[in-house]
């Protein structure tokens, strides 16, 4: 999923705080499951907007809609009903999301609530770690499915630095060395003759080196 | 008279552009370094220009001061991040660099090597910060140098099709030039009559203005530049002129010759661009009247 954590209430105040009638939308994606942007967080930031604008003297009026995917134009085409009312939106989506509103509505202020931060997966209830950095051409085959892009500070795609100790990572002591756990689990599937393969260096243009990418599926394509 | 001093006075300067080698021959480059020592103010090194890996800038600085001729160096984003620009910026003081250019840089899938990581850790008006700080006698992150670099810093404009991008480009050389650049040097001028109608923008930016001289070799290049460079102002009448020489090689040099005199009335300088021709900078000189 996409994670995202909000950002920090002082900062949002000040992007609304020429506007008294807000759209305040939700996502009910990756950003619900992570716990930042979905139906219940936006109620939460609602009534928070709210309670700060009082505490100044002023009043802000909150309408809360969340969309069933924020990044997918037929489900943005949604608040066409409400976005004459509003003033500005804030978007509890990610980028993407910010993004699609911003697009479909032109001449509307579009603000961010949540700052988008990795794609990754839940470690555990409430602890979300990154798991991948899309770029492009997977090399989970070669690394015993743990991913040296995402989860090495360094990228390194043969064998770890001099920084690793006792299978930590010489950035953080929490963060496990990706190439200690790359060595561990190609030694439990028996393919440590892996670890001696030379990996090529990457090329990447498939990642954010080629610029903003994009996908066409010419079978898809109307 | 050393290229600031001469930029500082409004003396007209003359600047040769020589791209360091792909390799470690550098015979070629200091022979032609050689042939115009004296006849321009300072050779400008540009750093793995259009994405071509080649030797450094700061290497073929050192290699003109060396010669005995002023050298001012590219400086960029693409491939050094702060640390490694900042590093970079130190050295080149020290190893006797006087002048920086901070130039745009060309995206890796123009280059030679398509498949590199590019960095953009900075971009231009950022790192013209950065430069400036480092003159203070600071770094980036805000710790004290132990001595303090100095240099004459200039930036480019790139080429605008249109009086809107055109606005557009004047409008963030203006924040380079509040960011410390000191000169400004323009894109390739090949009319000079549209270009000195644009000159009233370029007099507002309040700092020396360079124009770009670019050699054309050939009746090709000119019907390219015309088709697909924006803002390129290429005549027909200048095809025809290169189509109908007998010595065509000669034709455009005394093309570009022609060029670098007309601009002596308009601007404080100029920037002579060969690409590979720099052993024919004498001629152009001579056809200059320099």
């Amino acid at each position: 999923m996409i994670t995202a954590e909000r950002k920090p209430m002082e900062e949002l105040i000040e992007c609304l705080r020429p506007y008294h009638r807000i759209l305040l939308v939700g996502c009910n994606e990756c950003v619900t499951v992570c716990s930042a942007g979905g139906r219940k967080e936006v109620g939460i930031l609602s009534s928070a907007l709210q309670m700060a604008f009082m505490k100044e003297g002023k009043t802000l009026d909150v309408k809360e809609i969340t969309l069933e995917r924020q990044c997918d134009p037929e489900y943005v085409e949604e608040l066409v009903t409400h976005i004459d009312q509003a003033e500005a939106v804030m978007s509890m989506a990610c980028g993407c999301g910010v993004q699609e509103i911003a697009g479909r509505f032109k001449s509307k202020p579009v603000f961010p609530a949540l700052n988008t931060t990795f794609m990754g997966a839940s470690e555990r209830q409430g602890v979300w770690v990154e798991r991948c950095q899309g770029c492009g051409e997977c090399v989970l085959a070669l690394t015993g499915g743990i991913c040296p892009i995402a989860r090495c500070a360094k990228q390194l795609l043969n064998g770890p630095c001099g920084g690793s100790t006792n299978g930590k990572c010489e950035v953080d002591p929490d963060i496990d060395c990706a190439w200690q756990l790359i060595w561990d689990r190609l030694k439990a599937l028996g393919l440590e003759d892996r670890y001696e393969d030379n990996i090529a260096a990457k090329d990447w243009r498939t990642g954010r080196g080629g610029g903003p990418r994009k996908i066409i599926r010419e079978d898809l394509v109307k | 008279m050393s290229f600031q001093k001469r930029l500082i006075s409004g003396e007209f300067v003359v600047l040769a552009e020589m791209n360091t080698p792909k390799g470690v021959d550098i015979s070629e480059l200091v022979t032609n370094a050689r042939r115009i020592k004296g006849r321009v103010d300072a050779v400008i090194v540009p750093d793995m220009d259009n994405g071509i890996m080649r030797m450094s800038a700061l290497a073929g600085g050192v290699l003109m001061q060396q010669q005995g001729v002023e050298a001012i160096i590219h400086v960029y984003c693409r491939d050094r991040n702060r640390m490694a620009l900042q590093g970079d910026i130190l050295a080149a003081h020290v190893l006797g660099i006087q002048n920086l250019v901070v130039v745009h840089s060309e995206e890796m899938a123009k280059g030679d090597h398509q498949d590199s990581k590019p960095v953009n850790d900075l971009d231009e008006v950022e790192l013209l910060g950065a430069i400036q700080s480092l003159q203070e006698g600071k770094d980036m992150a805000g710790f004290d140098l132990t001595g303090k670099p100095a240099f004459t810093v200039g930036c480019t404009i790139a080429p605008s099709g249109d009086d809107a991008a055109l606005e557009k480009e004047l409008s963030l050389a203006r924040k380079k030039i509040e960011a410390g650049a000191q000169f400004v040097i323009t894109p390739p001028v090949f009319d000079l009559d549209h270009f000195s109608s644009n000159m009233n923008s370029f007099k507002e930016l309040g700092v020396p203005i360079l124009s770009t001289v670019f050699l054309i070799k050939s009746v090709g290049i000119a019907r390219y530049l015309a088709n697909y460079e924006p803002g390129a102002h290429i005549s027909d009448d200048l095809i025809k002129r290169i189509r109908k020489a007998s010595d065509t090689e000669m034709e455009c040099l005394r093309i570009a010759g022609e060029t670098v005199a007309g601009l002596r009335n308009i601007v404080q300088g100029v920037h002579i661009i060969t690409l590979g021709w720099e052993y024919r900078l004498p001629e152009i000189l001579d056809y200059a009247g320099m």
